[in-house]
Parts: C-alpha cells; structure tokens; sequence
C-alpha cells in the first residue's frame, strides 16, 4: 500500500494520519512523511507506557498489541486523546483481549495519569478534578500547582461513603480550590 | 543580550537559582500557563523571594488560534493580572496545530502557512486586543516543505498585525536541516525582533533522519555557527535570549552552553567605546 498517496508538501497534508498507526503505511517507508508521523505516533506511545508501564505487563514489552489496536480504535470512535486519554484506554481493555487481566492497581493508574494530565493542561480556572469510576469506590483527584516550587498533585481518596457511581465507565467532577468540596455536584461523564 | 533560562516546573528551581548566583542568566523565562492556579500575590512573593531578576512570559497552551473566545477570555483575564503586575520583558505564543478534528496533537504540527492566514492574523488581532500586549510568536521546526513559507508569512503577520516575532534559532535550524529553509531567508524577522530562543535538538529514530526540537541536550554546532555568523543581527537594545532545556538537566552542559552564548554576544571593544561616550555625553 505504500506510496500510494501522493507525496505530501505540507505537514497539514499529514493531519489526518498523525494519530492513526495505519496510516503510516500510506507513505514509503524512506520518505519524510514516514518519519514524520511515526514521531507522532511515539509521543502518544511514550505518553501512555512512560507514566502507566503497568501495561506493559499486558501487552508485552513493545507495547503494540496495545497502542495499535487501541489507536484504531480511538481514531474510528473519533477520541479526542486529551486528557481522558488513559481512561478510554481502561475502557478499551475491558472490551479486549485483555479484560481478564486488567487488574484495580491498574485501573487506579490509568485514572491518576488522566488526573495528572488534566492538572498540567488544563487552563481554565478550576484547581483540581475529582474522577469516579463504576467499578471502583475511591475518588482520584488531581490538583493543580499552588506554588512555582512544587508540581501538580495526585490524591486517592476512600470516602466513608462512597458517592453514587457514574452512569457510564467514568464520570468527573472539577473543583474550584484545593479541597474537596462538602457536598456531591455530581458526575459529568467524560469527555470523548 | 540579556541570556535567560526557562522555567517550566518547580522541579528546576534549584537550577534556576544556581545560575542567578553564578551571573549566568539575566532573567527567567516563565511558561507561565503552568502557574495560573497559584495565587497572584504568591506568585508574586515566591518570584521575589527566589528569582530576583526580570521575568519573561511564554505562554504554551492557550492555543489561540483555535480555542473558543469564552476560554481565551478566561485565560486572558488572568494573564492580564500577571502582566500588570510582573510586567515581562516580554510575551510570547506560539502559532501551532494542536489539535486536528477534535483530535489532540501530541506533536504539534505546522499550519499551513498559506491557506491559514486570515484565520491566524484575525486571532492574532484578538489575542493580542485580550491581552492589552504585543505578543511576540515564536516560529515552529519545520518538517516538511512548507516550512519554506514560514518566513515570508511572519514579516506578513508581523506588518499586519504589530505582533513580533519569538524567533527560536535552533527551531530555524532545524527547518534548514529538515526542508532547506535558508537561514538568510530569517535575516529580515532576526533584524526586527529583539526576542529570541535557542535549545539543543535530536535526530528521529528512524531514517530519512528529520531534526526534532527536543530542548534535552546542548546547542548543535549549526546553531552556534548561525549564532555567531548573525551576531550582530540578533544584538541590539533590549534583546533577550532564553536558552530552554526542558529534560536531561545535566547542569554542567547546561552551563557550558550559557557560557558559550555569554561568549557570542560578550561586548566587543566598539560596543563598549560607543557605551562609554553615550555615558560621557550624558555626563
């Protein structure tokens, strides 16, 4: 299938491959193109694997029998990969091959990576999210930095009672200090 | 030139500090999207108390070009405060693709430098009309060949617009290395900015090779030819270059590198003559 694309000039040519693995094929495997959206795609790899190498114990140590069928799968779903990235990971397996093995230590990272992320990117005036997960009681919450010498927080929380699960995997609440608020808001489900 | 370091995290405070003290940096540079949920005033305080010297403002993700005008607002209103209090050396942006059909971009991709124009020029205007601020946009490492419109769209935007250019050296470099972007075709934007950026940049695993802009290890020797061939191009009143190391924070490169710049622009005997006798006159 390679080369079966014109050659493209541009990078906004590449827009639409540079977060598909399938799409790389598209391009010779000697050209620009190529390269350049496998650097694309390793930056999502990294990003997964680095902060949850959890996985890696799933997949094996390349990682692709995750990353791949899961970026197909987010591409055909048009998954934004923001920061929910990690929790549509955790809903990816429990459909896969691998929902037998995924095990709440896991699970709890992948909500602490999407916390994390959510602190160091979000740039509303929010200071810190709450996630909720069906399967799970405990709140993870991250929390934006407070100070220049420190860094964004990630918390787990056991509730003496556990707040109502969300209706679909996962569900999330933002919070406007750095505590905890008294009272529930609710869950929003999660952005796609 | 005034020399800088970035500072993106906490993590690197102890760095920063250590360069203040040995005179190796003049200012920092915040990514200051990073601490908008600290409080203003102990922002301010904590500034004071650990980084006595002029700040920089570079701003990462307020993704102008494409968020909605409720976010900026938001964001605007905030940075608004900061500026007004800290009063930056200056504020940059940067024009990017973050985010394709709803899609983020973990690598931010180029615009088209053509097709996009209007879009960006319109959203420079109101970016900058939020910010009660002339923004200085830093230009991308170019990949592919577009990159060779990159020039000519920054002196277009900046004639438009009033904006300025953040003009990063290595990216350019790395346009030169990726696409063949000539590094004389910058001579006009180097001439008519005082802001500038440099960092080191590594090879992509694979080949055909392409240049990535990493900000991991120390300035390439292209870039410090480009540096020391344009000295007197990028020196001028009022001009700043931040040297941005976002990983391997291996201080003695880091240093070595600092020194290096230090060096490139060091007063030559006709600058220092030409400062003594600006003073006897105003003596």
């Amino acid at each position: 299938m390679a080369a079966s694309l014109a050659l493209p000039r541009i990078d906004a040519d590449l827009l639409d491959a540079l977060t598909v693995p399938a799409r790389q094929g598209d391009y010779p495997r000697d050209s620009r193109a190529f390269v350049r959206i496998d650097t694309s795609l390793r930056i999502y790899w990294h990003t997964l694997f680095d902060i949850c190498p959890g996985l890696l114990d799933l997949s094996g140590p390349d990682g692709l029998a995750i990353f791949r069928p899961f970026m197909a799968w987010a591409a055909a779903e048009k998954l934004s990969l923001n920061w929910t990235y990690y929790l549509w990971v955790d809903v990816w397996l429990a459909q896969s091959a691998f929902r037998d093995r995924v095990t709440p230590e896991l699970r709890l990272s992948l909500m602490g990576a999407s916390a994390a992320r959510w602190a160091t990117g979000d740039r509303s005036e929010a200071g810190g999210i709450a996630l909720g997960c069906a399967g799970l009681p405990d709140l993870v919450c991250g929390w934006k930095t407070r100070s220049i010498l420190s860094g964004r927080r990630i918390e787990q929380f056991t509730l003496e009672e556990p707040l109502p699960p969300p209706d679909g995997p996962f569900g999330f609440f933002t919070i406007a200090g750095d505590d905890l608020p008294d009272g529930f808001p609710g869950w929003t489900p999660i952005p796609r | 030139m005034r020399i800088g370091f970035n500072f993106t995290l906490g993590d690197t405070a102890p760095l920063v500090r250590r360069l203040l003290a040995a005179g190796r940096i003049d200012y920092v540079e915040l990514l200051i999207d990073n601490f908008l949920a600290v409080p203003p005033d102990d922002l301010a305080d904590e500034l004071a108390g650990h980084f006595t010297v002029p700040v920089g403002f570079h701003i990462m993700f307020s993704k102008f070009i494409e968020t909605d005008e409720a976010a900026l607002d938001s964001l605007a209103r905030r940075l608004r405060g900061l500026i007004d209090r800290l009063k930056p050396l200056y504020v940059s942006d940067h024009v990017a693709r973050f985010t394709h059909d709803g899609r983020q971009l973990y690598h931010l991709a180029e615009i088209d430098y053509a097709s996009d124009y209007d879009r960006v020029r319109r959203r420079v205007d109101g970016w900058q009309d939020r910010l009660g601020q002339r923004l200085f946009l830093e230009n991308y490492p170019s990949i592919m060949d577009g990159g060779h419109d990159a020039p000519a769209f920054y002196e277009r935007l900046v004639r438009d617009t009033g904006c300025g250019v953040l003009f990063d050296a290595s990216n350019a470099v790395c346009a030169h290395l990726n696409c063949g972007v000539p590094l004389e075709a910058w001579e006009g934007v180097i001439a008519a900015t005082p802001h500038f950026h440099t960092a080191g940049y590594n090879l992509s695993i694979l080949q055909p090779h392409l240049v990535l802009d990493t900000h991991d290890r120390a300035l390439s020797e292209a870039t410090m030819a480009f540096l020391e061939r344009c000295r007197d191009r990028f020196d001028k009143p009022g001009a700043t270059m931040t040297y941005e190391r976002d990983d391997n924070f291996d201080e003695d490169d880091i240093v070595a590198d600092l020194d290096r710049l230090r060096a490139v622009f060091a007063p030559r005997i006709q600058d220092r003559d030409h400062g003594r006798i600006a003073c006897l006159a105003q003596n």
